[in-house]
């Protein structure tokens, strides 16, 4: 513990701007409530839908909710490195559009339709 | 908050969710949107318990909420799936906003140019790829795979039993840090960071005073010494004077959110962000092979048509 931090005693500190403030813990909660929403009606579309594109637009709906957690998360322990998970979670999303994308493209022009049924054969 | 009345808001939220993912007439539609929209009302009002009252922020946390989760719910019941992409943007929008609103606005931006500028172009350009070859098949309408969903009474179930066990977990763990301790390290933190850029500090100590020369560091090699009202004594020298002076930097001189995460990014996760180097160039390879061998089967099978041997043994196997 530094000699600051002695002095200072427990009292709050003054005149800090807003970005140096605890947050409010409804908020936090809030932005916590509405990641686990955003999950679960990624993971409810990517159950319920046929369409190949739209199931991965759901998993991007899922990897939404996963970097609002981590920012809020961020934000109520005040340091940056959940933020820089964000940045790796857009870098993973990035990667796995254009290969996803292109398996699509890939499966589409075999079997001329996007329906994720039309490969049922495939686990049998 | 009471754990009671957040199973039930997840309950009505799966039915309200469940009615509108089947394809009913009008009036089912209507109510379950009001249902829906009620179920978040209630899932926001049992969170929003240990708030003072309902401040601006708050009303534009439960904006963003609204928008975000119809936008989300419009993407998995919507038949179109263009539209369900661009009810994505909705989505990455309102995001952006909350991102904004608890203080990380690099992220904000990066996910508005990423995800709604650079992936959901991807998309589009998929989709459009798709619907065009369809057109020239002659299919008019939505095919039924995108009518239809796959069992959504079961989907619906799922989801929201994983909510209800998330917003459990997050009950269990509602045990507050200190939040003045929080503060005063995320404080030491940041002047910390300020100190590994002396670039940036004589810059902030030049808007105070225009005639500073130079940062002096002390015997222990800081040149800052952080006060306990959150503000920082930094050693300078002004112009024509030999004297290192005292100078106080206010916490405004601190750097911002982009600048202490480019550094944390760089000092303190190097190696994660090698990796993530390797996963874009692994993705770009993967893309250019998927590519080529499309590229392939069509010449080859243009050179079929055309009478002319095969470039790739099975081709013809391979594409069927």
């Amino acid at each position: 513990m530094s000699a600051a931090l002695l002095a200072f005693q427990g009292s709050a500190l003054p005149e800090l701007p807003e970005t140096l403030r605890a947050a409010p813990s409804g908020e936090i909660a809030a932005a916590l409530l509405i990641s686990a929403m955003l999950l679960a009606v990624g993971v409810v579309g990517f159950l319920s839908r046929r369409n190949m594109i739209i199931m991965f637009l759901c998993t991007e709906l899922m990897f939404q909710g996963a970097a609002l957690a981590m920012v809020a998360f961020s934000r109520h322990h005040m340091d940056v490195s959940g933020q820089v998970f964000v940045i790796f979670i857009l870098t993973v999303a990035a990667a796995e559009a254009a290969l996803a994308l292109g398996l699509v493209v890939l499966l589409h022009r075999r079997r001329e339709t996007l329906s994720a049924d039309a490969w049922g054969d495939l686990g049998e | 908050m009471q754990p009671i009345h957040f199973y039930a808001a997840c309950a009505v939220a799966a039915a309200a969710l469940y009615a509108l993912m089947r394809p009913k007439g009008r009036s089912v539609r209507a109510g379950a949107t009001v249902l829906g929209f009620a179920a978040i009302a209630w899932l926001l009002a049992t969170v929003a318990g240990s708030l003072p009252g309902p401040s601006g922020r708050f009303a534009l946390i439960g904006l963003a909420a609204f928008v975000g989760l119809s936008g989300a719910v419009r993407l998995i019941t919507h038949p179109k799936p263009i539209y369900a992409a661009l009810y994505f943007v909705l989505v990455i929008v309102s995001s952006a906003v909350l991102y904004v609103l608890l203080d990380a606005d690099f992220v904000a931006f990066s996910m508005v140019i990423v995800y709604a500028g650079a992936i959901l172009i991807t998309y589009m350009f998929v989709l459009m790829l798709a619907q065009q070859a369809s057109m020239e098949a002659g299919v008019t309408g939505e095919p039924e795979y995108d009518r239809l969903p796959r069992e959504p009474a079961t989907a619906a179930v799922a989801g929201f039993v994983l909510l209800a066990v998330l917003g459990t977990a997050s009950m269990r763990g509602a045990e507050t840090p200190d939040s003045a301790r929080t503060e005063w390290n995320a404080v030491e933190s940041r002047w910390s960071d300020l100190e590994s850029m002396p670039k940036l500090l004589l810059e902030r100590a030049k808007a105070l005073n225009p005639q500073v020369q130079s940062v002096v560091a002390g015997a222990d090699g800081q040149s800052l010494s952080v006060r306990s009202d959150g503000s920082a004594v930094v050693m300078v020298l002004v112009t024509g004077d030999e004297t290192p002076q005292p100078l106080t930097l206010p916490p405004e001189a601190l750097p911002e959110n982009s600048r202490t995460l480019g550094l944390a990014l760089v000092g303190k996760f190097p190696a994660s962000l090698e990796l993530a180097a390797v996963i874009l160039l692994m993705a770009m390879l993967g893309a250019v092979v998927l590519a080529r061998r499309q590229g392939d089967l069509a010449e080859d099978e243009r050179r079929g048509i055309a009478g002319l041997s095969r470039l790739v043994d099975g081709g013809e196997e391979r594409s069927r």
